[in-house]
């Protein structure tokens, strides 16, 4: 564990190597980066093992000495930052391996795998990082990287924009986490995590400063992880490939939020506000991103509505003071949700099109893909047995734990809403006949479906290791040593887990109904004539009573949405943006080539600052 | 003053001075005797191998005492050797850049005092740093000035960069008058130009009324001043200047003039205004400077706003660079109004990693827009298609000077938060404008970004890198990276030489 920091040397190294030989070695590029992203893979699972025994390590130098100030520079390994390690170096070895062929015979395939070592190396150096400043230097990283790959087929304009505004959107929650940032540093003198813990913990720090700097601090999660009202950069950021998607847009990065909040987690314990704060955006942008994904067509975007939707959970079980059911949903949505986006990919690879209206019928074309996609719109939708199933009903007894109800029962409908567009994506996709004309449909290749299935197996398990049946190894792994934390494992009512598994299921028969089964019907109707009348009524019923009282109304709530989202959020930021522009254009015309205005604009400025200084006799304080 | 006393003082402490001074002169000797058809460029090597020998006269110099001679108006002292390893460091990577200037119509008759005109504004700087008498100190600001101004009109057949010479001198006329009439009530009030003199002398002012017209002298010479670092409300002949005037010598005013500016403003402010008390509310009297502090920081926001703001509306390049030098001005002030304990380690970090993040992108500016003539922001479209190692320079350059983590610029601006927030009362005002303005930096510079890696190139032919530009992109780069990677190397080697600028009144 003392060797640790090597860890994201490796990832570095890629980068440097395939920026400086990446044209001569072409594809030998991707082995680079795969062999040396699976170092740090074995790495990080060794660590992991050690830690299990082992206690928490930690080592620094001093890095910068501003006056008689002493910043140091280190790593940690404790509980948290051992399982990131593996979850970051896990599924960026999948992508590595999975572009090898998604990526194939793009010109810029070295870049690509530069791009990702450089991108990798600042994840795991930010899950590594002792203290705040440092965390802050990695989260800045993360975003360049994230900058350069979103913008990664910058001939199309829409990724260039789409680059863009991902960078200044999250910067402007940076800018919240660096406020922050520097005003613990003022009220407890250290970045160090510990000694701020410390600091809170002993009352030094006042209830107000203590919410003040978690939000401030949230800010910076709530750009990095797409919450309400900062979520618009991430379905743009779709624009970059689709293993990206995959790495960054899914499993990692935005993850970096909730990581975030989980890392400085006592901080915001010692604040209820805070954690109500943090509680009521993740239960909005739950609920808020799942009603939009219901409208979605591009099978993009609907991933990305639903990743803003599952961060947004996450972030409800963080403020329900579930650090566990946070960090344990945090890792099964990272395997299910990388598996459902690889998935995708190959599902574009194959069909050439995002647009779900045009897919159809590939179950029988794609056999490996149709499978695994199946299974994890299982997990996601939080079906029994299936991971997400039990990290899902961890956060909602968390929320009912900690008497949010009202957040609670919008996390259920959320829940009810995941599990209806999931699957009808899933049948639009693969159920039925192809609705537009598809030559030439391949099932990718096995460099693609391996990292797949090796995803689709974990989305399956990695659940069971914490669930209430066979106790919550996770729960009281993460939580030893550390009462800050809360406790393992949240006891909660059992009827929390049939209203769960009720409305997962009734969301995947209603989609079932409207999306495959009607399909079906025009088959049977046009084979067999007769039919009977009770059934068609009954049948005719069901889909009339869900166009009116359902459809309908989640069209209009998530039209009502969308025109917030359109009108107030980009409106707020367009005002922004409208007004500096008009400053800078005053500014400009001001800027005439005149030399006497120039001399007449230094002379008034000081006439004006001698007046204010006789007005006020001398001093203005 | 007998020979006996002139031969006693410890002249070694002038040598940098001394071999700049003497290599100027020779470079104007020769270039007058030389035979025309001779390149001249042989006199910018001469000229850079000058630097390099003052550099390491200064370097061997970091270890003597604090002295000052000829009455105390040349001082050596931890500061003037701070300030003058930045202004040696980045004239040498200018004379680098000027060496390989190549305008369209030539310039090969005055090519030769190119590089003269250089040293002579280097010296007048390095005199600035090092005076501890009013009468110096003006000296050395005027070298400096007239240089540039011819400088500046170098491209005697090019008629921007007449226009940009006659606003700088115009301008700077006007600055220069407003500084001297301020100068003039100081010297009124205390009657000496010697800075030491001054400061005890003010130390004991009580007429309220005296105190009052030191706070007139206070505006007059801060507004005088602000015109050499680019600050509002004295900003604006920056960008025409900048856009006009060759492009080293526009590097040689954003990078070493604006230091020199910086260290003129700090010798006159700490050494007068802040030994100036003033009766408060409080029992204990405060310094003058510190009543000034609202004022400049409504200076230093004005100077971020503006500088910018308007930067996002550029397409030239040379202007975008002259606004974003106005905004890094502003930041610089920033660390001035606050005024904490480590003011000094901020101000000389930031000018430093300043030098090497604006000098580098500097470099590359002037390889590409003499290339083709034209300065629009499109001719960066695709460098990275047309040459990866210039781009990915320029990106270090550019993510520095945006502040992002991993360089000296995320450094400098670190320091500059740390110390605005960790005095009572903490700026937060300021600090929010700062941060605010940073983000929109961000749109112009990543404007930059995106025109070298997201564009398809306009034309591809390769460009051709002469050996100047290329040794100072390297080492721009260099130590763009290793400050922001390790920024003790840089700020051990400050606090263990300078005495921390303890013996600044000594």
């Amino acid at each position: 564990m003392e060797n640790a920091w090597l860890i994201p040397l490796f990832p570095l190294l890629s980068f440097l190597v395939l920026l400086l030989f990446g044209r001569k070695l072409k594809i030998a590029s991707a082995y680079v980066g795969i062999i040396l992203v699976l170092v740090s893979f074995v790495y990080s699972v060794i660590v992991l093992f050690e830690r299990f025994t082992a206690p928490t390590h930690k080592a620094e130098a001093v890095w910068l000495s501003i006056g008689e100030l002493q910043l140091t520079a280190g790593f940690e390994v404790n509980q948290l930052n051992a399982l990131m390690l593996v979850l970051v170096s896990l599924v960026s070895l999948l992508v590595h391996i999975y572009s090898k062929g998604y990526m194939d015979g793009d010109e810029r395939f070295p870049v690509f795998y530069a791009y990702l070592g450089l991108f990798t190396f600042s994840m795991l150096g930010l899950v590594m990082s002792p203290n705040l400043l440092q965390t802050y230097i990695f989260w800045e990283l993360v975003g360049v990287g994230s900058f350069l790959l979103i913008g990664f087929y910058f001939y199309k304009e829409s990724a260039k924009q789409a680059a863009k505004k991902a960078f200044i959107m999250t910067r402007i929650g940076d800018v919240g986490l660096f406020i922050g940032m520097i005003l613990l540093f003022w009220q407890t003198g250290s970045f160090e995590y510990d000694e701020i813990f410390a600091a809170v913990g002993q009352g030094e720090v006042s209830e107000k400063w203590i919410t003040l700097t978690a939000i401030l601090i949230f800010i910076g999660a709530i750009g990095k992880s797409g919450q309400f009202p900062l979520h618009t950069w991430l379905p743009d950021a779709m624009e970059g490939p689709t293993p990206v998607s995959a790495l960054i847009h899914a499993a990692t990065m935005v993850a970096a939020g909730v990581y975030l909040v989980a890392a400085t987690f006592p901080l915001f314990a010692a604040s209820e506000t805070a954690l109500m704060t943090v509680a009521v955006i993740g239960a909005i942008t739950a609920i808020f991103a799942a009603s939009i994904g219901l409208v979605q067509t591009d099978i993009k975007r609907v991933l990305a509505f639903s990743t803003v939707s599952q961060l947004g959970y996450m972030m409800l079980a963080l403020g329900s003071a579930g650090y566990v059911a946070g960090v344990f949903h945090l890792m099964t949505h990272a395997f299910f949700k990388a598996l459902l986006f690889l998935a995708a990919g190959s599902v574009i690879h194959a069909v050439v099109t995002q647009d779900i209206e045009k897919m159809g019928g590939l179950w029988k074309k794609l056999r490996f893909t149709g499978p695994l996609f199946l299974i994890g719109t299982l997990a996601i939708s939080g079906v029994p047995l299936f991971s997400g199933f039990f990290s899902k009903d961890e956060i909602l007894m968390a929320a009912w734990a900690h008497g949010n109800y009202g957040l609670f029962w919008l996390a259920v409908i959320a829940a009810f809403f995941t599990a209806f567009y999931m699957f009808r994506l899933f049948f639009m996709v693969f159920s039925g006949e192809s609705r537009s004309k598809m030559d030439n449909v391949h099932e990718s290749p096995g460099v693609m479906i391996g990292p797949m299935i090796v995803l689709g197996v974990l989305a399956v398990v990695a659940g069971y290791v914490n669930t209430p049946w066979f106790g919550a190894f996770l729960g009281d792994w993460l939580t030893e040593g550390n009462p800050a934390l809360g406790h393992g494992h949240v006891e909660g009512p059992a009827w929390i887990m049939f209203v769960a598994t009720a409305v997962s299921l009734l969301g995947i028969l209603l989609a079932w109904l409207m999306y495959s089964k009607k399909s079906l019907e025009r088959d049977w109707l046009s084979s067999r004539a007769p039919i009977s009348y009770n059934i068609l009524v009954n049948k005719y019923f069901i889909d009339e009573f869900y166009k009116l009282s359902f459809v309908y109304a989640a069209k209009a709530i998530s039209l009502f949405l969308k025109f917030i989202e359109i009108f107030l959020v980009e409106g707020i930021m367009k005002a922004i943006g409208g007004i500096t522009q008009a400053f800078a254009n005053t500014g400009s015309k001001l800027q005439n080539g005149q030399v006497q205005t120039y001399g007449t604009v230094a002379f008034v400025g000081l006439a004006v600052l001698l007046v204010i200084f006789a007005l006020t006799g001398g001093y203005l304080q | 003053m007998d020979l006996e006393t002139l031969l006693s003082y410890e002249w070694g402490t002038m040598a940098p001075e001394f071999i700049i001074l003497g290599v100027a002169t020779a470079l104007s000797l020769l270039d007058l005797f030389m035979p025309k058809k001779v390149d001249r460029r042989i006199l910018g090597w001469l000229g850079f191998t000058g630097i390099l020998a003052a550099i390491v006269a200064l370097v061997s110099l970091i270890g003597h005492d604090t002295t000052s001679i000829l009455f105390d108006t040349f001082r050596l002292d931890g500061f003037a050797k701070a300030f003058k390893l930045i202004l040696l460091a980045g004239a040498a990577l200018v004379l680098l850049l000027a060496i390989d200037y190549e305008p369209k119509e030539g310039m090969k008759e005055y090519r030769g005092e190119f590089f003269y005109l250089f040293l002579t504004a280097l010296l007048g700087a390095m005199m600035m740093s090092s005076s501890g008498d009013l009468i110096t100190l003006f000296i050395g600001l005027e070298l400096l000035s007239l240089s540039s101004y011819i400088l500046a009109g170098m491209r005697k057949k090019n008629l921007q960069s007449n226009e940009s010479a006659m606003k700088y001198v115009i301008n700077g006329g006007i600055s220069t008058a407003i500084t001297l009439f301020g100068m003039s009530y100081v010297y009124g009030l205390t009657g000496t130009t010697n800075l030491k003199e001054m400061s005890l002398i003010l130390g004991n002012i009580a007429d309220p009324q005296h105190v009052y017209i030191l706070g007139l002298a206070f505006f007059l010479i801060f507004i005088g001043l602000s015109f050499k670092i680019a600050s509002a409300p004295f900003h604006m002949w920056a960008p025409d200047v900048y856009e006009g005037a060759p492009t080293p010598v526009t590097a040689f005013l954003s990078v070493v003039s604006k230091t020199a500016g910086f260290v003129i403003l700090l010798r006159l402010l700490l050494a007068i205004f802040a030994s100036v008390p003033v009766q408060g509310d409080g029992a204990e009297p405060l310094p003058l400077l510190l009543r000034m502090q609202d004022y400049l920081a409504f200076l230093a926001g004005a100077t971020m706003i503006i500088g910018n703001v308007i930067a996002l509306r550029q397409r030239n390049v040379k202007r975008l660079f002259a606004y974003s030098s106005i905004a890094h001005a502003g930041y610089i002030l920033v660390a001035l109004t606050t005024m904490s304990y480590f003011m000094f380690d901020a101000i000389w970090f930031y000018l430093l990693a300043y030098l090497f993040m604006n000098l580098g992108a500097f470099a590359i500016l002037q390889l590409i827009t003499s290339k083709t003539g034209s300065e629009d922001i499109g001719q960066f479209a695709g460098l990275y298609q047309r040459a990866p190692v210039l781009a990915v320079g320029m990106g270090i350059f550019i993510l520095s000077l945006a502040g992002i983590p991993g360089t000296a610029g995320f450094i400098g601006k670190l320091n500059i938060f740390m110390g605005a927030l960790i005095r009572e009362p903490a700026h937060f005002v300021l600090v929010g404008i700062m941060i605010v303005m940073t983000v929109v930096s961000y749109v112009y510079y990543f404007g930059l970004f995106t025109q070298m890696f997201f564009r398809p190139a306009a034309d591809d032919s390769k460009l051709k890198l002469s050996p100047g530009i290329t040794t100072v992109v390297v080492i721009c780069a260099a130590a763009t990276v290793l400050f922001g990677i390790m920024p003790n190397l840089a700020l051990d080697f400050f606090h263990q030489n300078f005495n921390g600028f303890s013996d600044f009144l000594q």
